[in-house]
């Protein structure tokens, strides 16, 4: 039980992290009512301020790959929450759950990546918590 | 120059272990650094309930890393719940179109900081250094700082107007109360987009409760834009212990771009555009 909670809270305080991520408004650039699930191949990683932008490879049912963006918080931000640069390397598969950015482009903030080969989840937040 | 003898070597040796041991556990940066001075309970952990510390003079001393305890709230909207602020019928429309567009033009939009008063309420910690002349506050978001002189200034005539404005501060009681004037126009008040002229005056109030809370609130008097003073809900923050600042800067702005073809009428594909940092 003990153990079930600690759980509990931990998955809350990184969840509560994961809004700390604010430079512009969320709401005005990514869409929560249009959410995505895609899994893929890392590409590139930007370790960057004022957000962290990684890329990934994405297959598509036709055959074709498409390369997607995602954006996340800042350095300070994912620091603090237990992500480092060296977190996610390139050619890493991770499954990433995201809100899609309102131009329709193939740009998404991320609000969930999980290493597929291992199941550990990399960074936990919430759709539109910036 | 004074011999060290071996017992202040091996302190030494020791003090320089625990911080490397800390360093190691934490990554490369002071995320999680034993810092001197703080309280502790008898296991160790910081005393975030310990009384006030106060300076060699008697006053309270708000030096520390703090963070607003719910800044979402606060940096949405300054004003107590079930309030408004009694804005002026343009600072009010305004205000509206602020809103309908999701605050896409916000200043951070443009790599410039939040301004005053809601620096504080920034997703990032800001670090408050307290001396007998002037009290700074380093914010995180975007590497600012502020100055208050408590030297017994005033505050300037025909100043120069500034994103931060000048400040002096002085005590009342137990609480340390800053005013501002000299403002140029451009911050918000806050994320849901406030506004503010140059005519702003600010009044802030801060108190520490205890060693792990500290407790602003703040006037805002601008006749160009409300039609009386009024005054933000009291914000609360919580003392960050055994930790330090990190960088935050707006070095890779990939926003900007996107958020004006959306809201701003600009053309898909058009010349590439930057923050203002």
């Amino acid at each position: 039980m003990r153990t079930r909670l600690a759980i509990v809270m931990g998955v809350a305080a990184i969840a509560a992290s994961g809004q700390a991520l604010a430079h512009h408004s969320f709401a005005a650039e990514f869409d929560a009512q249009k959410p995505l699930k895609l899994t893929g191949a890392v590409t590139k990683v930007e370790w960057s301020n004022p957000h962290i932008w990684f890329f990934m490879d994405v297959k598509n049912e036709d055959g074709t790959v498409t390369n997607w963006g995602f954006e996340m918080g800042s350095p300070n931000s994912l620091l603090r929450s237990g992500w480092k640069r060296d977190s996610m390397k390139l050619g890493d598969v991770v499954a990433v759950e995201a809100s899609r950015a309102r131009d329709g482009s193939n740009n998404a903030n991320a609000h969930s990546v999980v290493l597929a080969s291992t199941g550990q989840r990399l960074f936990s937040g919430q759709p539109g918590g910036q | 120059m004074r011999i060290v003898g071996p017992a202040a070597w091996r302190g030494g040796m020791l003090a320089l272990a625990l911080v490397c041991a800390a360093g190691s556990s934490a990554g490369a940066q002071w995320l999680s650094l034993p810092l001197p001075g703080t309280p502790r309970t008898p296991d160790g952990k910081p005393n975030l309930n310990a009384p006030m510390p106060r300076t060699a003079d008697g006053k309270p001393d708000l030096s520390g890393i703090w963070h607003a305890d719910n800044w979402m709230r606060y940096n949405s909207n300054l004003l107590p719940d079930g309030t408004e602020a009694p804005m002026l019928p343009w600072a009010a429309a305004l205000y509206k179109r602020r809103v309908e567009t999701h605050g896409y033009d916000r200043p951070m939009t443009f790599c410039m900081p939040h301004g005053v008063p809601d620096a504080v309420t920034a997703p990032y910690p800001f670090k408050i250094i307290q001396t007998p002349g002037v009290t700074v506050i380093l914010y995180e978001e975007f590497h600012k700082y502020r100055q208050f002189h408590t030297d017994g200034r005033q505050l300037p005539v025909d100043p120069d107007p500034n994103w931060y404005g000048y400040s002096v501060g002085r005590w009342e009681g137990e609480a340390l109360v800053v005013d501002t004037a000299g403002f140029k126009e451009g911050s918000w008040l806050d994320n849901n987009g406030h506004p503010h002229t140059d005519a702003l005056r600010t009044t802030e109030r801060f108190g520490r409760i205890n060693f792990g809370r500290l407790e602003i609130d703040v006037t805002i008097d601008d006749p160009k834009a409300y039609s009386r003073p009024w005054r933000s809900q009291t914000m609360r923050f919580e003392l960050q212990p055994d930790t330090e600042l990190l960088e935050h800067l707006c070095e890779n702005n990939r926003d900007l771009g996107r958020l004006q073809e959306i809201w701003g009428g600009r053309e898909p594909g058009g010349p590439p555009v930057t923050g203002r940092q």
